[in-house]
C-alpha cells in the first residue's frame, strides 16, 4: 500500500484530458502566432536579409520541422536527451549517439498557468516550463527520454521535483564555488554519474573514439558560432535578433547540418561586408544584452523593441547562456586519452562559465570579466541589464556591475519585466529613451 | 666480455633511437596542427644535435683530448674565442653534459663544480686561471638566464627532449598520465634550491680536499669523480654518455668506465647511483610529464637570475595575461607540463614563475584570443588565439 507521501506527492495537479487539449490547442495557435509575428519582424526591419536565413526560421518553428525529425529519427530507436541549461555536457549526449535538446521554456502563455502551482515570485522561465509541461506544449520536452537538470537555481531545484512525475529527470549538482580544485573532481564525478546514465539509457558505450569524434564536431560548430560573432564586431551586418536566432537554433537543431548552414551565412555576410552592405546604419548606437537567458519566441520583446524602436538600436553582443556563451567555449583537449576528454569536458562547462550561481574569492568575476572584453571588443555603446521578476542571482549582481560600467563610463541600464506581453508600451518608452540618450552621446 | 656488453648496449640503444625518431616523424605529421608543439620538437632536436654532434659534424681532424676518447671533439675551441685554450666550449645552462664528448656547449653545474675549486686534476689543459673560468661560467649563467631564462629548459634542454619523447610515447599509447597535488609540486618546486645549494657547498668541501690537514678525498680517480659531485647523482650523465656511445662517437671503454665502472679503478657504486636515478626518472616522466623539471636544480639555478630580485624586472622572455579576456577556464592549467598553477591564479599581468619552462603551451592551447602572450623585451610575439580556425 502507497503511503500518504506517496499518495500526495504530484506537484502538477490532474486536469482533464479535454481541458489540456483546449489549452494546448490555444497555446499552440498563439505560439504559433508569435514565432510568425517575430520572423515577420525581422524581415521587415532588416531588407535584405540572406536567403540562408530562412533555414533559420524553419528551424525555429518548434512545432514544424525539427520535431518531425526528432520524431522519425525517435521511431528508429534512437533516443532523445533533454537539457535545462547548459551545464548540461552534450559532447555525451552525441557520442552516445541520442539527440540533445534544449527544454528551457520561452512561452508567456504557459507560464500563467505555471502559476496555479508555482508562488509568482518565482521566475517564470522555471514557472513557463512547468505550465508548458502541464499542457504537454513544449514538442522537445514532450519527445525526450530523459531530462538532464543542472541544479543551478533554486527554481531549477524544484523545478526538477516537479518534472521528475512526468519524466525520468538526471539531476546534476554544479559546485557553487568553481575554483577550487575539490569542487571541479567533484564535478567530474558528477559528469561520469551522467555518463553513465546515458550509457544505460541508449545502450551505447561512450568510448574514447566516438567521444572524440562528438568533441571534434562540437568544436567545429563553435568554430563556425565564433565565426558569426566576429562578425558582429564592425559595422553591422547582421541584426542582433537574427544573430540571436541562429544562435538559439542550435540548441534544438542537428550540430552539424546547423555549423554547415552557418558557415554558409556566414560566407554572405562575409561578402556583404565587402561590399559595405550593412544590415542597418553604421552608426546605430550598439548594445549589449546580458542578464537572464532569453528563450525564443515570447522573449524577443526586448531585441525587437531595440532593434525596432525610433532611433534604432543594434545589439551586437550579449553575455546570456541563451545567446553568446552556448557554444563560444570550445573543449580544449590536451591528450586523447578518456580521461583527459572527461576533464576537458568537465572544465568547459563548470570552469568556463560564468552564470551568476558561481561565486569565488572575488565574486563572480569572471562574468564581470567577461562584459568588460565584450564592451572592448564590440565597442558597445551602453548595455541592457535584462532581469525578469524572480531572476534573483541575475538581479542581485546587477549593482556591482554597474558600478563597474560605471567607472568605464558605459551607460546600463536595468530593464525588468515579465513573462508578459503587456509591458511593451512601457517598455517601448523606457528603451526608447535609453537608445536617445545613447545616440545624443554618440553625438558628442 | 665487456665487448659484448658493449656492443649490445649499442646496438639496443640505436635501435630505441631509431625508433624514438620514427615516432617522433608520425607524430609530427599526425600533429601538425599544433604548430608551436611542432617548432617546439623541431628545435629541441636540432638543438641537441648541435650541442652533442656539433663538433663531430664540425672542425674535422682536429686534435683528440686522449681522456675523452677517440671522437674529434673538445679542441680548445677557447683558442679561437679566447685565445687560450679553453676546452670546456660555451657555457650553456641545461643538461649538455661535459661527460658526452661531441659537445660544443657545456652544463653551467659542472663548471661551478670543477672550477671552484683551484687544482683540477688536468688543470695543465687550461691556460686561464680558475677563477677567470669561474667568472666566465657565471657571467655566462647569469646572462643566459636573463636572455633566455627557462626557454632553455623547455625548448633547448636535451634532457627536456628526452622526457618531452617519452610523454609523446604515452600519448601514442594512449596511457593517461598521473597528476601531482599542488602541494607536492611545491615541495619539489622549493627543494631544488636545496639541492643545487648542497651540491655546490659540497664540491667547495671535497675541492679543498683536505681540512686542517686531515685528508677528505685522495688523489684517485675516485677522488676526481667526489669533486664533481653533482655529477655523481645527475640523470642526464649516463644517458648522454650510453647515447653518444651507442652512436659510435665515443670510445666504448671510456663510456663503460662512466657507464658500469672500472670497479679498480672509478668505484662502480657512484657511478650506478647515476643509473638508478636515471630509471626512477625515466619510468616517473614516462607517467608525470616533465618530472625532472620539478626538481631541477640547474632549473632553478636559472629561475634565481631570470625570475626574482632585480632579474625579474630585466628578463627579456615574459609570459603575461589580459585579465579581462580570461573567463578561467582552466585549460591552461590542465595542459601545462610542470603544473604551475600561477598562469590560472593570477590575476594578469607578468605571470611567468620560477617552476614555468616556458613551453609555451598554454598559450597554444588557450581559446581566448589575446589572452595569454609570450613578450619578448616588451614586445608580444606570440599570442593565444582562437586555435579551431586552424583545425581545417
Amino acid at each position: 500500500m502507497a503511503s500518504e507521501i506517496e499518495k500526495g506527492t504530484k506537484y502538477i495537479p490532474e486536469m482533464t484530458q479535454s481541458e489540456i487539449d483546449d489549452l494546448n490547442k490555444s497555446m499552440k495557435t498563439s505560439s504559433l502566432k508569435v514565432i510568425e509575428d517575430n520572423i515577420e519582424k525581422m524581415k521587415k526591419s532588416w531588407k535584405d536579409r540572406p536567403q540562408v536565413m530562412e533555414y533559420f526560421d524553419e528551424i525555429s518553428n518548434l512545432f514544424g520541422k525539427r520535431q518531425e525529425e526528432i520524431k522519425q529519427q525517435k521511431a528508429t530507436g534512437k533516443k532523445v536527451i533533454g537539457y535545462s541549461c547548459i551545464f548540461a555536457p552534450i559532447e555525451m549526449i552525441l557520442a552516445a549517439d541520442a539527440i540533445p535538446v534544449r527544454v528551457g521554456s520561452g512561452w508567456y502563455d504557459s507560464a500563467k498557468l505555471g502559476d496555479r502551482i508555482m508562488p509568482v515570485e518565482v521566475c517564470p522561465v522555471i514557472r513557463s516550463t512547468v505550465g508548458a509541461k502541464m499542457v504537454n506544449l513544449s514538442p522537445f520536452l514532450e519527445l525526450s527520454d530523459a531530462i538532464v537538470m543542472p541544479l543551478t537555481c533554486d527554481g531549477r531545484t524544484k523545478l526538477s521535483e516537479m518534472l521528475a512525475d512526468h519524466k525520468p529527470i538526471w539531476r546534476m549538482n554544479p559546485p557553487r564555488v568553481k575554483d577550487d580544485p575539490h569542487t571541479l573532481s567533484m564535478w567530474k564525478q558528477e559528469i561520469m554519474v551522467i555518463k553513465e546514465k546515458i550509457e544505460k539509457l541508449t545502450g551505447n558505450k561512450i568510448d574514447r573514439k566516438n567521444l572524440k569524434t562528438a568533441i571534434e564536431k562540437m568544436q567545429q560548430a563553435t568554430k563556425a558560432f565564433r565565426r558569426l560573432q566576429e562578425l558582429r564586431k564592425g559595422n553591422p551586418v547582421i541584426n542582433g535578433r537574427d544573430a540571436m536566432l541562429v544562435n538559439q537554433t542550435s540548441l534544438w537543431d542537428d550540430i552539424e547540418r546547423w555549423t554547415q548552414k552557418v558557415n554558409e551565412l556566414c560566407d554572405e555576410l562575409e561578402k556583404r561586408l565587402e561590399q559595405k552592405e550593412y544590415s542597418t546604419y553604421p552608426d546605430t548606437p550598439r548594445v549589449m544584452l546580458t542578464g537572464t537567458p532569453m528563450i525564443w519566441p515570447d522573449s524577443w520583446k526586448v531585441p525587437n523593441l531595440i532593434e525596432e524602436s525610433n532611433p534604432q538600436g543594434v545589439v551586437v553582443v550579449d553575455e546570456q547562456c541563451s545567446g553568446d556563451r552556448i557554444l563560444y567555449d570550445p573543449v580544449g583537449v590536451d591528450e586523447w586519452t578518456m580521461s583527459d576528454m572527461i576533464d576537458a569536458i568537465g572544465e568547459r562547462y563548470l570552469m568556463a562559465c560564468t552564470c551568476p550561481c558561481f561565486t569565488s574569492e572575488h565574486g563572480n568575476e569572471d562574468r564581470i570579466n567577461w562584459i568588460i572584453d565584450r564592451i572592448k571588443e564590440y565597442k558597445v555603446d551602453g548595455v541592457i541589464y535584462y532581469v525578469v521578476r524572480g531572476c534573483i542571482l541575475y538581479a542581485m549582481e546587477y549593482q556591482r556591475i554597474k558600478n563597474v560600467l560605471d567607472k568605464m563610463n558605459i551607460p546600463v541600464y536595468y530593464l525588468d519585466t515579465e513573462y508578459t506581453r503587456e509591458d511593451v508600451g512601457q517598455m517601448k518608452t523606457r528603451v526608447e529613451a535609453f537608445l536617445e540618450m545613447l545616440e545624443a552621446r554618440m553625438d558628442i | 666480455m665487456l665487448e659484448i656488453i658493449a656492443e649490445t648496449l649499442r646496438i639496443t640503444i640505436a635501435v630505441a633511437l631509431i625508433l624514438a625518431g620514427m615516432l617522433a616523424i608520425v607524430i609530427w605529421v599526425r600533429n601538425n596542427t599544433r604548430k608551436l608543439s611542432t617548432l617546439r620538437l623541431f628545435v629541441q632536436i636540432v638543438a641537441v644535435v648541435l650541442i652533442f654532434l656539433g663538433l663531430i659534424i664540425g672542425p674535422f681532424g682536429q686534435d683528440q683530448w686522449e681522456y675523452l676518447g677517440t671522437a674529434p671533439k673538445d679542441i680548445a675551441i677557447g683558442k679561437e674565442i679566447f685565445g687560450r685554450p679553453y676546452p670546456d666550449g660555451l657555457t650553456v645552462p641545461t643538461f649538455s653534459c661535459y661527460y658526452a664528448s661531441g659537445r660544443t656547449a657545456t652544463c653551467v653545474v659542472w663548471q661551478l663544480q670543477s672550477y671552484l675549486f683551484p687544482d683540477f686534476g688536468t688543470s695543465s689543459v687550461y691556460s686561464t686561471s680558475g677563477v677567470e673560468r669561474l667568472a666566465i661560467a657565471t657571467g655566462l649563467l647569469i646572462l643566459m638566464s636573463i636572455i633566455f631564462g627557462r626557454f632553455l629548459c623547455g625548448w633547448i634542454c636535451p634532457f627536456g627532449l628526452y622526457m618531452d619523447l617519452l610523454t609523446r610515447l604515452r600519448k601514442a599509447l594512449k596511457i593517461k598520465h598521473w597528476t601531482l597535488s599542488d602541494r607536492t609540486n611545491e615541495v619539489l618546486r622549493q627543494s631544488r634550491y636545496l639541492i643545487i645549494a648542497t651540491f655546490l657547498i659540497l664540491s667547495v668541501i671535497l675541492g679543498m680536499r683536505a681540512i686542517a690537514g686531515v685528508e677528505l678525498v685522495s688523489e684517485t680517480e675516485l677522488g676526481r669523480y667526489l669533486e664533481i659531485p653533482f655529477c655523481q647523482v645527475c640523470p642526464a650523465k649516463p644517458l648522454f654518455v650510453l647515447v653518444e656511445g651507442a652512436l659510435g662517437f665515443m670510445d666504448v671503454d671510456y663510456m663503460l668506465s662512466q657507464t658500469i665502472g672500472d670497479f679498480a679503478l672509478t668505484g662502480w657504486y657512484l657511478t650506478s647511483i647515476n643509473l638508478v636515478i636515471l630509471g626512477v626518472v625515466t619510468v616517473g616522466s614516462f607517467k608525470i610529464r616533465r618530472l625532472w623539471c620539478r626538481i631541477c636544480p640547474l632549473g632553478g639555478l636559472i629561475a634565481i637570475f631570470s625570475r626574482f630580485g632585480p632579474f625579474k624586472k630585466i628578463s627579456l622572455i615574459k609570459l603575461t595575461k589580459v585579465e579581462e579576456k580570461c573567463t578561467k577556464c582552466g585549460i591552461c592549467k590542465r595542459v601545462c607540463p610542470p603544473q604551475v598553477t600561477e598562469v590560472y591564479d593570477d590575476k594578469g599581468g607578468d605571470v611567468t614563475v620560477s617552476s614555468c619552462i616556458l613551453c609555451f603551451r598554454c598559450v597554444e592551447m588557450c581559446p581566448y584570443e589575446g589572452c595569454l602572450q609570450v613578450e619578448v623585451a616588451g614586445k608580444p610575439i606570440y599570442k593565444s588565439k582562437n586555435w579551431l580556425k586552424e583545425e581545417e
